[in-house]
């Protein structure tokens, strides 16, 4: 073994508690490197599988493309592969939704449909079904059976008259979970069907195609030139469906990568900052032994050299710890995320079988050499600086200087300097207390020691930092209160309106509003469940205008016990309830804007409102901008109050019964409530449950990995501050042998160690809470403002901010206590004879 | 003149590798009030052990301390901590200062730690004495080794404690100011009516002892 190896390898046994704590913030940092890419890369990787498991692998679709312009697509040189979907009609049954659908057979691939017997249809009137359509139907059958089927086909931009034929089973696919569950089917029917039932120049595909070459390519390209292909064809931006599920599962998406190096970046940044200030503490007790080396002499080089032999020494036993401890603890965090998000949700459950399967890795080879690499160039980083002291120490004068050693008077300015940065020791006078009592003893040490005291503040505020902004967009994102901004009190209630259904004209709003089942008698009844506190009826009147390109919008009749809130939703603008009561004057919701930018305040609007069988010119003025849930405005982005819609009509114009319950889920409110409602066949209702369940496993596995990585990072967080209390006591052990030496006692002992550890905990509580919450805000409303989570309302981070406070609180006090207990194991004398 | 510290049959040893080092064998001595003690040896013959058990800073294998009739072994912990802050006050070789705190923090120190109101008149006092008034607000490394071991002095008188340990104070010293600092503890310890244990190699300090102790491989060999 060389001279320099052999003394780095010396020291690293002679500094033992140093470098154990050094390996310890090594261990964790490698653990930390480790962890996350894993349990990321499995998160990813399983969503990836179960993508690819659940989702078709058409990269997109373009909707409403004719059969000319299919072929054409189809000889595209950027479409390597593409299939046929025409949607021909419905059957007519009940309460199920059964499409009638011609998919050719790279159509039927794409889709990840499978026969489990028979043959796609090739005659006119053979069929593939299901065991669910069947039961549907009320019908059995296997293959080669004749069944009947009463349909309605699309013609004339809409459902046509209801028929009924016979069709032969041609082949059978299963039925999917969410089929059963949702009681929606596709049955296939044949090319011949379709062109038999459907004018030809109706017939409208949706054009599904895979882009070539697509191997290299990353997501954004993939997607530029599905776009690009759209444009030359004239095919409409509304018309083009990107499967970005897919490509995201099976191409690069460059938008991951900068979001994961950030993550590294942080853990590094942490990392670093703990090693570093290791360190840098403990420097002072190293000089005259780097002293006596350059005196005896050892080159600059090999200064350097031995510093990070020692560092790289404890690595060697630390990273492998590390990678051996991650390695256990990703498989264990991740098949604890995947319980405990399981249950009822579908893509964790596919998630954990595609585990079980083994179609998705655990461990990457590629995390291993990562983590080892980015580990190795963190503890050289964090060597950078005490490997420069090292080799700035002028000999003689080092060979001199003890740590604990006052006359520093005797040594050059350079000396002085590095003796100050390593302890704190810099100013020549100080006016000082009269009385030294043990809480000035600690402000005296900490101020003293500003620097190192700063580091520490701000490397453990840090962490906290960052813990407080995700915990602030993770305390918005509640799915309660997603599930409350989705659903307008517990139920809402609507009439079934479909227009273009030749079998059903009367769904159409101007139709059903002249028989509209939401009756004051219906209200009533409602009303009368137990439970129910009340219900709020809304309006909903539709226009027409050039302004929107000819589309229908609602204009939503809002009442007013309700004022109050769409008053505190304007964001631009002002009127009056009496304004709006007059019906000549609209809020539009700010979501119109994206799509109509050149609508503003004081515009007047031509529109023609849609009364029942007539139809009228009208001018609104728009006199404000609004910000509201969806569940308040239901997509309807004009608003007025509900006597100013109700005025523009002269039928019954209720469209939403919200009804309220005293809880949110009531299995027996619901029940009641869906009996009273199936008195009318053109009623539907939707609960705030149903909203909560679909928000809860939503927000579930992504709250998990956040929480899970908020969880390591305190760690080193808390480490910081264990390995600077840790080194306060191990650096002056004499200077606190000498104290007890003249008297001092344990308990002071104590209460000066813990009232140091709250002078830290409170510093970074501080810059924690103050600037975590000073930059959550923002973070919020960035969320807010591109949707994450759907969140809309600010919560504090309460639980967060009292988690942090408390657990670093306890953290110090038993810290402060372990330590001045663990100061009695070496005799007081020893102590004070110290000089390392 | 009475006894203000009794040693009886105190035993320390050391385990140094294989052997066992008696720093302090079978020891029994008594060291009278008012009195300035020396103890003199060779180096490695016990005399720094012995002053250490005697101040309650390290533990005995066995044999008993007693300062003013209190067996001082037969506290633990804070009990010993608070009798030593009250009793017993120390100077050591290498000084020992607090280096956060100024020379006026690190005299008054031991009575903060007592929780006794610092009366600044009688600490002025102290400081004009060893010559440190004008020093009070310097930081130790500011300070020469002669005023370091002032204001050590300074630290062990300002608690008024009943017996003074001194460690070598002028070991560290030029002969000067080892002279100067010697007489200047010895007149300060005779005007504050204390004991003074002193442990000394150099003759010349032996020789302004009232009484000198000499200890060899642990035992107390003369007394005179």
């Amino acid at each position: 073994m060389k001279m320099v190896s052999r003394i780095a390898f010396a020291n690293m046994k002679y500094h033992k508690s140093k470098n154990i704590l050094t390996g310890v913030a090594i261990f964790l940092t490698t653990l930390l490197l480790f962890l996350i890419p894993t349990i990321g890369a499995n998160l990813i990787d399983g969503q990836f599988a179960m993508v690819n498991e659940l989702y078709p692998t058409w990269h997109a679709l373009y909707r409403n493309v004719d059969s000319e312009t299919a072929s054409k697509l189809a000889a595209h040189h950027d479409i390597e592969r593409s299939g046929l979907r025409s949607d021909a009609g419905v059957m007519a049954v009940s309460d199920a939704a059964i499409a009638l659908m011609y998919l050719d057979e790279e159509g039927f691939e794409m889709y990840k449909m499978e026969l489990t017997e028979g043959k796609l249809p090739e005659q006119e009137n053979e069929i593939v079904v299901s065991e669910g359509i069947l039961q549907e139907l009320g019908q059995t059958g296997e293959i080669g059976d004749t069944i009947k089927i009463p349909y309605q086909i699309y013609r004339d931009s809409g459902l046509d008259f209801s028929e009924e034929r016979e069709f032969v089973i041609s082949g059978f696919v299963t039925d999917g979970e969410s089929s059963d569950q949702e009681r929606t089917y596709s049955a296939f029917i044949s090319k011949a069907f379709l062109e038999a039932e459907v004018p030809r120049e109706q017939i409208l595909y949706r054009f599904l195609f895979q882009v070539s070459d697509a191997e290299s390519a990353t997501t954004d390209e993939i997607e530029a030139r599905i776009e690009g292909v759209a444009e030359q064809f004239g095919i409409a931006e509304n018309n083009v469906r990107i499967n970005t599920e897919y490509l995201g599962a099976n191409y690069v998406d460059p938008s991951i990568v900068p979001i994961m190096a950030c993550i590294m970046l942080i853990i590094v940044f942490a990392g670093i900052i703990t090693i570093y200030s290791i360190y840098y503490v403990s420097m002072g007790e190293r000089i005259q032994e780097f002293g006596k080396l350059k005196a005896i002499g050892a080159t600059r080089r090999q200064l350097h050299r031995i510093v990070l032999g020692e560092g790289f020494a404890v690595a060697l036993f630390a990273v492998p710890a590390g990678l051996l401890v991650g390695t256990v603890a990703s498989r264990y965090v991740f098949m604890g995320l995947l319980d405990l998000y399981g249950g009822d949700n579908i893509m964790v459950t596919t998630m954990t079988q595609l585990l079980k399967e083994g179609r998705f890795a655990l461990y990457y080879w590629w995390i291993y050499v990562l983590a080892i690499g980015v580990t190795l160039i963190t503890v050289y980083l964090s060597l950078l600086r005490p490997m420069q002291i090292a080799a700035k120490v002028p000999e003689i004068e080092a060979m001199r200087y003890r740590a604990d050693q006052e006359d520093e008077g005797k040594h050059s300015y350079e000396m002085q300097r590095i003796a100050a940065r390593s302890v704190g020791k810099c100013s020549r006078n100080r006016r000082g207390y009269q009385d030294i009592t043990i809480d000035r003893l600690a402000k005296i040490y900490l101020l003293g020691n500003r620097k190192k005291s700063l580091i520490t503040i701000c490397s453990v505020a840090m962490t906290g930092i960052f813990l407080m902004v995700v915990a602030t967009v993770l305390a918005c994102a509640n799915p309660e209160e997603s599930a409350n901004n989705s659903v307008l009190g517990q139920y809402e209630i609507t009439p079934i309106v479909e227009y273009s259904n030749k079998e059903h004209p009367e769904r159409a709003w101007n139709k059903l509003q002249q028989n509209n089942p939401l009756t004051e008698e219906l209200k009533a009844q409602l009303e009368t469940v137990e439970g129910v506190t009340h219900v709020e009826s809304f309006s909903e009147i539709h226009v027409t205008s050039e302004v929107f390109g000819g589309d229908k919008e609602g204009i939503l009749g809002v009442p007013e016990r309700f004022w109050d809130v769409l008053e505190n939703g304007i964001v631009k603008g002002s009127v009056t309830y009496e304004e709006l009561k007059a019906g000549d004057t609209v809020i539009i919701d700010e979501n119109l804007l994206y799509w109509y930018p050149e609508i503003a305040i004081g515009d007047t609007l031509h529109v023609t409102v849609e009364d029942g069988e007539q139809s009228y010119e009208k001018e609104l003025e728009v006199a404000a901008i609004g910000s509201y849930p969806i569940g308040f405005t239901n997509y309807s982005y004009l608003i007025m109050v509900k006597e100013g819609v109700d005025g523009l009509g002269s039928c019954n114009l209720n469209y939403y019964y919200h009804v309220f319950a005293s809880e949110n889920y009531d299995p027996e409110v619901e029940r009641q409530l869906e009996e009273v409602i199936a008195s009318s066949e053109l009623l539907q209702m939707r609960s705030w449950q149903e909203s909560y369940e679909t928000w809860k496993s939503g927000m579930a596995m992504t709250n998990g990995g956040c929480y899970a990585f908020l969880g390591i990072l305190s760690v080193i967080c808390v480490m910081n501050l264990i390995n600077t209390m840790m080194n306060s006591v191990q650096v002056r052990r004499k200077e606190i042998g000498m104290m007890q030496a003249i008297g001092m006692s344990e308990h002071q002992l104590i209460r000066l160690l813990e009232l140091e550890g709250l002078i830290y905990t409170a510093g970074a509580l501080l810059l924690s809470l103050g600037v975590g919450s000073a930059l959550g805000y923002p973070v919020f409303l960035w969320a807010k403002k591109n949707g994450i989570f759907s969140i809309s309302q600010y919560h504090y981070p309460v639980t967060a901010a009292v988690l942090i406070s408390v657990v670093l609180l306890l953290i110090q006090l038993v810290l402060a206590f372990a330590l001045g207990r663990s100061v009695r194991k070496e005799s007081l004398i020893d102590r004070v004879r110290f000089s390392e | 003149m009475s006894t203000i510290v009794e040693i009886k049959d105190l035993v320390k040893y050391y385990q140094a590798g294989e052997s066992i080092v008696k720093a302090v064998d079978h020891t029994s001595l008594q060291i009278e009030r008012g009195k300035f003690t020396a103890i003199v040896g060779r180096s490695g013959s016990g005399k720094s052990t012995l002053l250490h058990l005697m101040g309650g800073l390290d533990r005995p294998d066995s044999g008993k301390v007693l300062i003013e009739d209190n067996d001082i072994y037969a506290w633990k912990g804070d009990r010993l901590a608070a009798f030593r802050r009250k009793k017993i006050g120390f100077i050591f070789q290498d000084f020992n200062l607090i280096p956060s705190l100024n020379v006026w923090e690190n005299v008054v120190l031991p009575l903060g730690l007592d929780g006794r109101k610092v009366k600044e008149a009688e600490v002025m006092d102290i400081l004009e004495r060893i010559g440190l008034a004008d020093k009070k607000n310097a930081m130790p490394n500011t300070l020469s080794g002669g005023q370091k071991q002032r204001t050590a002095i300074a630290r062990a008188l300002a608690a008024a404690p009943a017996i003074i340990l001194a460690d070598e104070p002028t070991g560290n010293l030029d002969s000067r100011t080892e002279l100067e600092v010697m007489s200047l503890l010895k007149n300060c310890v005779k005007e504050f009516g204390q004991t003074l244990v002193m442990i000394t190699h150099d003759e010349t300090i032996a020789q302004m002892a009232d009484v000198v102790i000499v200890i060899e491989d642990g035992k107390v060999v003369s007394q005179s």
